[in-house]
């Protein structure tokens, strides 16, 4: 049981932090990041790359992967998403382009990486061994090492200059607007910090399950999960939601390990149902 | 004389907050009634309430007699309480005419099926649309715009054209939100006298509104609400001389109320 | 109705696609183009489903979902129940738009990303679902689907057995282009009548259509259910042709397909749909001689038409057709 719950906690950390960054730039600029998933391939490629295969220290390798993501991220917002959203008659356009990047990125990754599956070596070795639990001590890191970013993510939020506009511009972008917010910037920005915490997580997960070409999609389709259970454009839902799909897996494939695939399908079965009674999850907004 | 629309112990709460408390007031047919309450005393609650768009905590709505609380919405509005909405809600993407043909949906005499494959009664329903709809735009001041698409008409002509689509619903009770809110002097005279006019079409009028000149002017009898409950009642000159009503405005903001 | 124009349009596109393209394809000697368009066609009807939700204001991520659940049922109905192929194509599209109707009853009171989510997730269910029922045989799914077989009445065939066509691919060429014709020229009368007025009420805005009247949600369930009718009737042919079904016939990546065949010919048409997939499935389809750029340059020029025609390929006639007007 307790074995359980520690799972849980740790997938729990890390999959709040890639909602946190889907929900981040959902909330700023109302676009479902589709390539989402594939930011984190990427990141964790970069941290395969320069911890992995040319043998630098891990933080340095983890500190490339949020810098490059965050590049990307600005570019992409700076070029693609704010033309688009500009010119478009209806504001689901971004949705094609978010998905025609989300292609884009695959073919990035499978023409640099390759197609098979890459691991890194441990960062510490080793294994916990506390009463019932049994922890290796990578995860423990690893699981800290996320929590430790989303605290910093929302004292960010909460007391930074940056981070109050982008609630602000949250909040309401023609208000914030009219307050004098500079909104591009913080446009830009907040795209660049959604993707960077979607690389990080991949940079941190690496080292736990390795990284493959092909995983974008369903990570994207986790981290939707998240946000619908959460509630999307709220920081609180996203941690919430992350922390319960960790939990919820982490119990399901235990119990329902005989069956084969199905905890996936009970949850689903159980967001549905879920869904029909609060329709904008645990705590988001009216519209999404 | 009957009241058409009877408000009875309306009651709404939010959580632990009471936004409407224990309101009651009737409608007379084919009069004006305003209610009306300084920002945040409960108005667009009560209106909300009304049209069904919520459901109460406690108490109801009838209408001739029949409870409407707890309906959906088009239940209502088929019955003949049509709700019109502040001027950022229409149907942007429409032309006015079309908006307002659309909005004929109630007279629909052919079914849906009909509709589809243009029987000789689709055809007439959609002839006698045509010809209704430029009727209303006329009547409201707006044939001359009647093919521009919604979204690129000034403000007083939104207006407007939201008082066409809710006409267009054949409302016996029509409520109006706000129909003078963001108005310069002409454009709110205007529209009075808009407001004025669907009352000769034979239909009861209620509004909801902040603007207390507008609706000293055009008020048959005004509901004063404050902190979600009815404090006033009665014609435009016995409010204005109300001590609770002008302490409730005096009170909140020190805005001109028209006196 | 019948405006000399349109019919002029109307004669000109069945020239083409039942007469023309046959011809070339004929004197090219490509006959696996058969195959390609036969797929286009389907495709091209799945996502006008999607157009359609698109038209009430949702955005469907999960034709997927329903295409698979028409292929599923066309399947188990013709190889278990020795239903004829051609009875179990409306019977698999009546049955997915049932489906529709449960699902949609909670789901449809969603709007925008939301809606959009659980509908991919849909898509996900549908081929879990499809892995852990008995009856679709899990992951080794269900092969060796016979061909269709002959209509006939009174005594005389109208439309011969697969079999017996000396083209297989061609007969199913047919089949999915004649399919093709007549579910846009039913979604284009349904989109000009004045359900189609009412359905752009809803998308721009649902509050005020209720109080008009309009029953929004009914009308909702409305558009949902004939748009997953199209997905499971797309399904079904498709999966006559490949003669095999599994889980993953349809994945997510179909159910996103379709949504960006939508974007791409421009929502604001009905047969946006039709060319956007064309542009895209067949834009894909030729690209595989370049090998391994294939998706790079594809998605590039995806993201490039969006910065270009964000709007959509049919939304350059809008300019123009503005001008006549003045």
């Amino acid at each position: 049981m307790e074995q359980v719950v520690a799972n849980g906690l740790y997938l729990g950390a890390q999959y709040a932090l890639i909602a946190l960054g889907l929900t981040l730039i959902f909330a700023l600029m109302n676009v479902l990041n589709f390539a989402h998933g594939q930011m984190y391939v990427l990141g964790g490629f970069v941290t395969y790359e320069i911890y992995g295969q040319l043998r630098w220290p891990f933080v340095v390798a983890l500190f490339a992967s949020a810098i490059t993501l965050a590049v990307l991220g600005g570019l992409i917002e700076r070029l693609l998403f704010r033309t688009v959203i500009r010119r478009s008659v209806r504001e689901e356009s971004t949705m094609l382009l978010a998905a025609g990047i989300a292609y884009f990125l695959d073919a990035v990754i499978l023409l640099l990486f390759g197609e098979k599956q890459r691991g890194v070596p441990k960062i510490v070795p080793g294994v916990l061994r506390a009463g019932d639990i049994i922890m290796p001590y990578d995860r423990i890191v690893v699981g800290g090492l996320a929590v430790l970013f989303i605290v910093g993510f929302i004292l960010m939020m909460q007391y930074t200059r940056p981070g109050r506009a982008m609630r602000a511009l949250a909040q309401d972008r023609i208000a914030a607007q009219l307050m004098g917010v500079p909104v591009e910037f913080y446009s830009l920005l907040g795209f660049a910090l959604g993707a960077m915490l979607a690389g990080l997580v991949g940079g941190l997960l690496v080292t736990i399950t390795g990284v493959n070409s092909g995983i974008g999609g369903p990570i994207s389709l986790k981290a939707f999960l998240m946000v619908m259970i959460g509630g999307a454009g709220v920081v609180g839902g996203a941690i919430a939601g992350g922390f319960i799909l960790g939990m919820l897996e982490s119990v399901g494939l235990t119990v329902l390990h005989a069956y084969g695939d199905i905890t996936y399908l009970v949850i689903f079965a159980a967001l549905l149902i879920f869904l029909a009674i609060r329709p904008n999850g645990l705590m988001g907004k009216p519209w999404g | 004389m009957t009241s058409i629309l009877k408000v009875n112990g309306l009651t709404k709460q939010f959580g632990g907050l009471v936004a409407v408390n224990d309101v009651s007031f009737d409608v007379q047919p084919n009069e004006i009634l305003s209610v009306i309450g300084p920002n945040g005393a409960g108005k667009s609650t009560i209106f909300k309430l009304i049209s069904s768009f919520l459901r109460p905590t406690r108490g109801e709505v009838l209408f001739q007699g029949e409870r409407i609380s707890g309906l959906a919405p088009h239940i209502v509005a088929r019955k003949g309480v049509v709700r019109t909405f502040q001027e950022t809600t229409i149907f942007k993407g429409l032309t006015a005419r079309d908006s307002v043909i659309v909005a004929h949906h109630l007279r629909s005499r052919a079914s849906l099926i009909g509709y589809y494959f243009e029987t000789g009664l689709a055809r007439r329903d959609e002839e006698a649309f045509g010809s209704s709809s430029d009727e209303i735009l006329e009547f409201l001041g707006l044939g001359e715009v009647k093919n521009e698409i919604a979204s690129n008409l000034p403000h007083g002509h939104l207006r407007a054209l939201g008082i066409a689509i809710g006409l267009a619903a054949n409302p016996q009770v029509l409520l109006l939100d706000e129909p003078f809110a963001g108005m310069n002097h002409e454009e709110t005279r205007r529209a009075v006298e808009l407001v004025r006019a669907v009352r000769e079409r034979g239909v009861t009028v209620l509004l909801v509104e902040h603007d207390m000149a507008a609706v000293m002017k055009i008020s048959d009898r005004i509901v004063v609400i404050n902190f979600g409950s009815k404090i006033a009642e009665g014609a435009p000159a016995q409010i204005q001389k109300n001590d609770r009503v002008i302490e409730a405005y005096l009170g909140v903001e020190d805005q001109s109320i028209g006196l | 109705m019948f405006r000399p124009l349109r019919l002029a349009a109307l004669a000109v596109f069945v020239l083409v696609v039942f007469l023309a393209v046959p011809l070339a394809i004929k004197a090219a000697g490509r006959t696996d183009f058969y195959y390609t368009l036969s797929s286009v066609a389907l495709l091209a009807i799945a996502s006008s489903g999607v157009w359609l939700m698109f038209h009430i204001g949702r955005i469907n991520i999960g034709q997927g979902a329903f295409a698979l659940m028409g292929g599923y049922v066309s399947a188990i109905l013709v190889t278990s129940a020795g239903f004829s192929f051609w009875l179990s194509l409306p019977l698999a599209g009546l049955f997915c738009a049932a489906v529709s109707i449960l699902i949609g009853l909670p789901i449809l009171r969603l709007r925008g990303v939301y809606f959009a989510m659980v509908t991919l997730v849909l898509t996900e269910v549908a081929r879990l679902l499809a892995l852990a029922l008995p009856i679709t045989n899990g992951a080794k799914g269900i092969t060796s689907i016979p061909a269709p077989g002959a209509i006939g009445a009174f005594g005389v065939t109208l439309v011969p057995a697969f079999d017996t066509f000396a083209e297989r691919n061609l007969a199913f060429y047919y089949l999915s282009t004649i399919m093709m014709t007549l579910c846009f020229a039913a979604l284009y009368r349904l989109v000009h009548s004045r359900i189609g007025k009412l359905f752009v009420a809803m998308q721009q805005n649902e509050e005020l259509a209720s109080s008009m009247g309009i029953n929004v949600p009914a009308m909702r369930i409305l558009a949902y259910a004939i748009s997953s009718f199209l997905g499971g009737l797309a399904g079904a042919i498709f999966i006559a042709i490949a003669q095999s079904i599994y889980p993953s016939s349809f994945t997510v990546n179909d159910s996103v397909n379709f949504m960006l065949n939508c974007f791409v010919g421009g929502l604001g048409h009905v047969f946006g749909p039709m060319l956007g997939t064309l542009v895209l499935y067949f834009g894909w389809d030729l690209l595989f001689a370049i090998g391994q750029y294939q998706l790079l340059i594809y998605s590039g020029v995806m993201v490039l038409l969006m910065l270009v025609l964000p709007n959509g390929l049919l939304s350059i006639r809008l300019p123009s057709r503005r001008g006549a007007r003045k």
